[in-house]
């Protein structure tokens, strides 16, 4: 991908970013945002622009980095343009773990840690379900284990959420809807450490994901151990996803798009793919954010709806291009 | 001859088709808030109430010695909590109700509660859905609970109570400015009170203006800047959430937050259109107005 076209994805997303900050039920200039961001400006302004603004467009930068990364690699490694984060049982078992935690009444600061155990058991359940199934990493194998730890993930939810309060209820629909509405800083340090340990490990896999790309018996020609570096990438992929469910609850949409978005840009290399795709899902993901608080006031409407109402257009407008 | 025998037979079944109506005679036939009629035929020995403003209602009026069966949240007056919990209070279990044998039920009248309202009339229990979400519901439905149970005259005399209470806060405050309130009810997502709920009428008695009082409905989703755009001079909020409007940085972009303005509301007071409805129109005018009921 030439220069050009990187620095345009750069742009797009400091231009959305920007927008982000000023936009919204109060009006900032954007003149103003650089005075509020030091805190030399008008108070009001900088209350808004440092506790509310800010906070969100980089929590919702950073699950869109995630996010977009998360589904590049595992697309890449299963060959398959329907792989996303959540396919490994990332999204069930969260969403059973911040569940539980809200029918527990613990929700507030464990709920994050909660979803994240949760859709961490839930991939190492996937692993074992296809180890038994005697094939530790084949993508198709793996693949089905997700599926089937989802589904029971989706029952035990249903379980819980039965007999539950109207409050709990309440709560945990409005946690798989997403939001970054609440994004605070110790949250976004958190998940930053993640993006960078968890995306730098992607990106040092990228060869491999090359290779694995080509198809199985092609990489095992090439000497490469299939099974441990199918493994190795759903593990960091996963890792990743979890990351942002802890921190965004369930944002859908945004992996599963944003890495065929990314190759419409000419991209086949994957760690171009990478870095691309964590530009493309920030700024979808920041874009929907602001979207969502704009549509509707003074209500907001669900992240997770709303990337797939601002990622579908986008999607076919590429996909069109393409054919 | 003939015509007058075809009369007389006429009158005749009239009078027989209106014996057979009235027997057994109803004591109370009202309809309620699902426009479904409501029939006892003597006063309710057996009362099963799944709402905690109805359940307080019954037992200020006399009847909670007959009350058989509460909802989960029933939890006043303290006597209630020696009723048996029947569970939840909206789409409640039908089953475990029957099994309450009661001759009264009394259900909140929200849609999920159609089809267990429905259950139970086919039961023959006689069986009022009531929406109680505003003061001029409170005191409509606690009087239809007194003609129901037979206790008319204490129901009255509760509602004029309260009612008395109410207009001695008004009267108070009616001559002093009017501080704008946000009134906070729940965390996750953010939700206040619109002009349709019974809380924004006492912030208006209490000498206060609600600042979302233009939603229509009970209450509203709405978010933090939305609230720092419509700069509301007082939070009112319960002492768990008032901790977290302290603590998180993001409620510190409302000015009235950084002021201190953040006033705690009593909830066990403050919370359901009931019988306290007086009480807390007035504990929120002295957060609001502190002195200025006497």
């Amino acid at each position: 991908m030439s220069p050009a076209r990187w620095a345009l994805l750069a742009l797009a997303l400091i231009g959305v970013s920007l927008l982000a900050i000023a936009v919204g039920t109060i009006a900032v200039p954007i003149s103003a945002i650089w005075d509020a961001l030091r805190g030399t400006g008008d108070t009001q302004l900088t209350y808004v622009v440092r506790a509310l603004r800010l906070p969100r467009v980089v929590l919702a930068s950073l699950v869109g980095v995630g996010l977009g990364m998360s589904g590049a690699a595992l697309q890449g490694t299963m060959r398959n343009p329907l792989a996303e984060p959540y396919l490994l049982g990332v999204s069930g078992g969260a969403a059973v773990g911040a569940v539980l935690a809200q029918a527990a009444g613990v929700a507030g600061a464990l709920l994050p840690l909660a979803a994240f155990v949760g859709a961490i058991v839930a991939v190492l359940a996937a692993f074992v379900v296809a180890h038994a199934a005697g094939a530790r990493g084949d993508p198709r194998v793996l693949l089905m284990a997700g599926v089937v730890v989802g589904a029971f993930a989706n029952a035990a939810i249903m379980v819980v959420l039965a007999n539950a309060e109207p409050n709990t209820v309440r709560n945990a629909l409005w946690w798989m809807m997403g939001s970054v509405s609440e994004a605070a800083w110790p949250q976004i340090v958190v998940l930053l450490g993640y993006l960078l340990v968890g995306g730098g490990a992607l990106v040092a896999l990228g060869r491999e994901i090359d290779v694995l790309a080509l198809g199985e018996e092609a990489a095992a020609g090439l000497g490469l151990e299939v099974d441990a570096a199918v493994r190795r990438v759903f593990l960091v992929a996963s890792l990743l996803a979890a990351a942002t469910v802890a921190a965004a609850g369930l944002v859908g949409f945004v992996g599963l798009v944003v890495p065929h978005i990314a190759r419409a840009f000419g991209i086949r290399k994957h760690r171009p793919l990478l870095l691309a795709s964590a530009l493309v899902g920030a700024t979808l993901v920041v874009s929907a954010d602001l979207l969502g608080r704009i549509l509707r006031p003074p209500a907001e409407l669900p992240l997770g709806a709303v990337t797939a109402l601002v990622g579908v257009p986008f999607f076919l407008a590429k996909l069109r291009r393409l054919t | 001859m003939s015509v007058l025998f075809f009369i007389a037979l006429f009158v005749g079944a009239l009078l027989l088709g209106a014996c057979q109506h009235s027997e057994p005679r109803a004591v109370a036939a009202l309809r309620d808030d699902f426009g479904a009629p409501v029939t006892v035929t003597a006063a309710p020995r057996r009362i099963v109430s799944l709402n905690p403003t109805t359940t307080e209602v019954l037992f200020a009026i006399g009847a909670g010695p007959r009350v058989v069966g509460r909802s989960m949240y029933d939890a006043f007056p303290e006597s209630a909590l020696a009723v048996p919990s029947l569970g939840a209070a909206l789409r409640p279990n039908v089953e475990a109700i029957i099994g309450a044998k009661p001759d009264l039920v009394l259900l909140y009248a929200s849609q999920d509660n159609r089809p267990a309202a429905e259950r139970l009339r086919q039961a023959g229990i006689a069986t009022a859905a009531l929406r109680i979400d505003s003061i001029a519901q409170f005191e409509r439905d606690t009087r239809l609970i007194g003609r129901l149970t037979g206790d008319a005259a204490r129901a009255d005399a509760v509602v004029d109570s309260v009612r008395a209470t109410l207009d001695r806060v008004r009267a108070a405050t009616s001559s002093l400015p009017r501080p704008t309130v946000f009134f906070h009810t729940w965390d996750r997502p953010l939700i206040t009170i619109g002009g349709g709920s019974f809380l924004s009428q006492l912030v208006d008695i209490a000498g206060g203006r609600n600042v979302y009082g233009d939603l229509p409905g009970p209450s509203g989703i709405v978010t933090v800047e939305d609230v720092v755009r419509r700069n509301p001079d007082y939070i009112l909020a319960s002492p768990i959430t008032a901790a977290n409007v302290r603590a998180d940085p993001r409620w510190q972009a409302v000015p009235a937050v950084r002021a201190g303005h953040v006033l705690v509301f009593d909830t066990t007071i403050v919370g359901r259109p009931s019988v306290t409805l007086g009480a807390a129109a007035r504990s929120l005018a002295d957060l609001l107005h502190p002195g200025a009921v006497r």
